[in-house]
C-alpha cells in the first residue's frame, strides 16, 4: 500500500486533488481512498489531505501518519507546518517552489522534486489554484498514474468550464517537472509553529505568511468609498486620511479587495519566495 | 456492473435513487448535507423523478415522510447529530404508524462536529431499525436492503441506516453501483397496504364505530382490517380517540422481534443477486476457533479487520464481530458465539452517561442467562471522532486474550486513546 499526504491552504484545492488521483487510480483498476481532513478551515489556513493506494480493498480507516509521498501545494507552507512530519525514510516530498531545488528548505533522508505550480496555474487557469498543476508533476515523478488518466478523473470533478485549462495545467506542469533530487545534503528551513497557522478566527492573529500575492493600494486612484473595507475578510483594511490602508500583518493575500474594487485602484503583487 | 469513486454521502444518494424513493424531505446540518444535495441533482436533473420538499427543521422533514408514506410514498430522509435529537419525537411517531420510512444517519457527536455513535443509540427506544456501515459500497447497499426489510409485511418499521461521519461520509472510495434493473427486480414498487386517503376515511370511521357497538373499550386492539391482526392499523382516526395503549408497544415489539428474521433473509437474498451480503445481524470475521473476539460497529470494524489480520499472523487466535444491527440486537446470535469463545472485547464508540457503553450493556445482557460465560471486556474509543488506529484495536485485543483464565471479571471500561 502506498500512502500520501497533501499539504495545502484553504483554497488551493488539496481536497479535490487527492479526489482526482483517487479516482485516476481507480481508473487504472487499483483500489483508492481519499481522505479530506475537514476542521474549521478557511481561506488560506493549512489543511491536509490524504490518499492511499493499494491492489485490494483498503480497510484502514485511521489517517495517513507514516507516508511514503508527500505533496506540498504552496511554496511558503514548509515555515509554518513540519510538512516531512513522519514521511519514511527514502521518501519522496513533490513540492510548489518557484527557486533553485536546493532552496524549497526541505532536507532529510527523502528525494525532493519542485515545480512552480502557482506560476503555471497562473499563467492557464488565472487563478494560484495549484491543486491540478502539482498533480501533473505527482504523474511525471512518481509514475503511480498516468496523465491522460487524471485528465479524464478531472471530468467528474470540476465544472465544465474549467477542465480545458485544468488539463492544459496537469500538462505543462508534467513537463515543467525534472527528476527529484536527493535533499540530504539540503539546507533545512526551521519550522516556527505560529498561532497564525491555526484554522481559528482571524481577528488578531498574524496571518502575512498565507499569501502568494498582495494587494498594493493605488493612493491616487483610490475615492475612499470604504468597498474593500466592507469585503475585507481579515479586518485588515482601515481609512487613513480618505483613502484605504492594508495592516500587512492581517492580509492572507485572498485579493478580494482587489475583486471588488470598482475604481481599480487596487492591484495583486506576487509575493517574493 | 459500474464502479466509481465516490464518497459515502454520495453512496447514500445513489441507493436513494436506485430505491426509486419518490419523496425526499431534509434539512440540512454537517455531515449529512451533502447527501440531500447530490440526490436535488438528481431531481432536478429528472434522474430521479420525486418530490422534494424543502423543510423548516428535522421534525418537519421527518413528519413529511411519515405523512407521505401513509399515503404511499417510499420516503427518505438524512440526518446527522444534533439534527437527529430535533427530530427524535417525530421518529417515535414514523415507527407508531408503521410507516417505511428509510433514514440516512451521517453519525455526529453531539458534542463535537466528528463522529460517534451517541446520536443514533441514543434514538433506540424509538422504534427504528438501526443499521451500521463500515464502508461506503456497504452504505450503498444498506440503502437498497433498508427499503426492502421496512416494506416487508411482517415488519413495516423505518429504518436508519448509519454512517461514520467525515470518516466515510467524506472519505472517497470505489464504490460498484448496480444496476437500477436489477435494483428494480429485488425491491418492487412500494405500496401502502392501507393508504391513508380521504376516500378511505369514512369507511374507517365505520368500522371504528362498530368497534365500540360491539362493546370493546379502548384497551382493545382496534383492527379494522380482518385477517391482519399482528398490526393494529393505526389511522388518524383512531389516533385521534387515545387509541394508543399498551397493546400498541406489544404489537411493535413483536414487529421488530420479526425483523430479525427478516434482516437476515434480505441480505441473503441480496447476496445472491449481487454477490455481496454483510452476515444479516452481524458478521463474524476469523472467528472460528478464535479464542477471544472483539465486537464494534461502524467503520471500527473495516480497521479491526486489519488489527485482527496482523494478529492472527502473530499466532493468536482472535476474531472480530461486526455488529451490523443493533436495533433489533442480535441476542441469539451474541449467545452462540459466546458459547465459543472464552472472552469478549466490546469497543463503543458510543457512552450511555451513568452507566457505560451502550453495545456492552447489551452484550452482557444477552449473556446472562448462559451458565458457562466468557469473560466480557469494555472498552471506549473514537468518541467524539477521535481518530483510532490500527495498534490501538491491537491493544484492546490483545487485552481482551490475557483476560481470560485471569480470575475475577472486572467490569470497569478501559477509555482508549484517553
Amino acid at each position: 500500500m502506498i500512502e500520501i499526504r497533501f499539504h495545502g491552504r484553504g483554497g488551493q484545492g488539496a481536497v479535490t486533488a487527492v479526489k482526482i488521483l483517487a479516482s485516476a487510480i481507480h481508473l487504472e483498476g487499483k483500489f483508492t481512498q481519499a481522505i479530506p481532513m475537514y476542521g474549521t478551515e478557511r481561506r488560506g489556513a493549512p489543511v491536509v489531505a490524504f490518499c492511499r493506494i493499494d491492489d485490494k480493498r483498503i480497510r484502514e480507516r485511521d489517517l495517513v501518519h507514516e507516508p511514503d509521498i508527500v505533496v506540498v501545494l504552496d511554496p511558503l507552507l514548509n515555515r509554518s507546518v513540519d510538512v516531512t512530519e513522519g514521511l519514511k525514510a527514502g521518501g519522496l516530498v513533490i513540492v510548489n517552489y518557484p527557486g533553485n531545488i536546493k532552496d524549497t528548505g526541505l532536507a532529510g533522508n527523502f528525494k525532493v522534486a519542485a515545480v512552480d505550480a502557482t506560476k503555471i496555474a497562473l499563467d492557464v487557469i488565472g487563478r494560484p489554484i495549484t491543486n491540478t498543476a502539482i498533480l501533473g508533476a505527482f504523474a511525471k515523478v512518481t509514475g503511480l498514474v498516468k496523465l491522460e488518466s487524471l485528465a479524464e478523473a478531472v471530468n467528474g470533478e470540476l465544472p465544465s468550464r474549467i477542465i480545458a485549462s485544468n488539463v492544459e495545467t496537469m500538462k505543462r506542469a508534467y513537463e515543467a517537472t525534472t527528476a527529484p533530487a536527493n535533499a540530504s545534503g539540503f539546507r533545512k528551513t526551521d519550522v516556527v509553529k505560529r498561532a497564525s497557522t491555526q484554522p481559528l478566527i482571524s481577528y488578531s492573529r498574524v496571518v502575512s505568511d498565507w499569501r502568494i500575492s498582495h494587494p498594493v493600494i493605488d493612493k491616487n486612484a483610490c475615492v475612499g468609498c470604504k468597498r474593500c473595507w466592507v469585503y475585507c475578510p481579515e479586518t485588515a483594511i482601515s481609512l487613513v486620511d480618505g483613502k484605504a490602508e492594508i495592516n500587512y500583518d492581517y492580509c492572507k493575500g485572498c485579493g478580494i479587495c482587489n475583486e471588488e474594487c470598482l475604481v481599480g485602484a487596487i492591484k495583486m503583487e506576487r509575493e517574493e519566495v | 456492473m459500474k464502479s466509481e469513486v465516490m464518497v459515502g454521502n454520495k453512496a447514500v444518494a445513489y441507493a436513494v435513487k436506485l430505491a426509486r424513493a419518490n419523496l425526499i424531505a431534509a434539512y440540512p446540518i454537517t455531515p449529512q448535507t451533502t447527501i440531500v444535495e447530490y440526490l436535488s441533482e438528481f431531481v432536478a436533473s429528472g434522474e430521479l423523478p420525486a418530490e422534494f420538499v424543502t423543510v423548516e427543521g428535522e421534525i418537519t422533514a421527518q413528519l413529511v415522510c411519515l405523512s407521505g408514506s401513509i399515503a404511499g410514498a417510499r420516503a427518505f430522509t438524512a440526518t446527522s447529530g444534533e439534527g437527529l435529537l430535533y427530530m427524535s419525537h417525530a421518529l417515535h411517531h414514523t415507527a407508531r404508524y408503521w410507516a417505511p420510512v428509510v433514514m440516512a444517519v451521517a453519525n455526529r457527536s453531539v458534542r463535537t462536529m466528528q463522529p460517534d455513535h451517541t446520536d443514533l443509540l441514543a434514538q433506540r427506544e424509538t422504534g427504528w431499525i438501526q443499521l451500521y456501515c463500515e464502508n461506503n459500497q456497504e452504505v450503498l447497499d444498506t440503502g437498497i436492503m433498508a427499503y426492502k426489510i421496512a416494506e416487508d409485511d411482517r415488519v413495516r418499521l423505518p429504518v436508519a441506516f448509519a454512517l461514520d461521519g467525515y470518516v466515510l461520509s467524506f472519505t472517497a472510495e470505489p464504490v460498484s453501483i448496480p444496476e437500477q434493473e436489477k435494483v428494480d427486480g429485488f425491491l418492487k414498487p412500494f405500496k401502502s397496504k392501507y393508504p391513508v386517503l380521504p376516500e378511505t376515511w369514512d369507511a374507517e370511521l365505520e368500522e371504528y364505530k362498530k368497534h365500540w357497538q360491539q362493546g370493546k373499550g379502548i384497551n382493545e386492539p382496534f383492527t379494522p382490517f380482518a385477517g391482519d391482526e399482528n398490526f393494529s392499523h393505526l389511522t388518524m382516526v383512531s389516533w385521534g380517540k387515545g387509541h394508543d395503549l399498551q397493546w400498541r408497544w406489544r404489537a411493535h415489539q413483536e414487529a421488530m422481534m420479526r425483523a430479525k428474521k427478516v434482516i437476515k433473509e434480505v441480505d441473503e437474498e441480496y447476496g445472491r443477486l449481487f454477490g455481496r451480503s454483510y452476515g444479516g445481524l452481524l458478521e463474524e470475521y476469523r472467528c472460528e476457533d478464535a479464542e477471544a473476539v472483539i465486537v464494534v460497529m461502524g467503520t471500527l470494524a473495516s480497521t479491526s479487520r486489519v488489527a485482527v489480520d496482523n494478529l492472527r499472523k502473530q499466532g493468536k487466535r482472535v476474531g472480530l464481530v461486526k455488529l451490523k444491527s443493533y436495533r433489533p440486537f442480535p441476542s441469539e446470535e451474541m449467545q452462540d458465539i459466546a458459547k465459543r469463545v472464552k472472552a469478549i472485547g466490546v469497543i463503543d464508540r458510543n457512552i450511555s452517561l451513568g452507566e457505560g457503553g451502550i453495545v456492552y450493556g447489551s452484550i452482557r445482557s444477552a449473556l446472562y442467562d448462559q451458565v458457562e460465560k466468557p469473560k466480557v471486556l469494555g472498552y471506549y474509543a473514537g468518541l467524539a471522532g477521535r481518530e483510532v488506529r490500527v495498534r490501538d484495536i491491537e491493544n484492546a485485543t490483545e487485552k481482551t486474550l490475557k483476560a481470560i483464565g485471569s480470575g475475577v471479571m472486572d467490569s470497569t471500561a478501559t477509555w482508549i486513546g484517553g
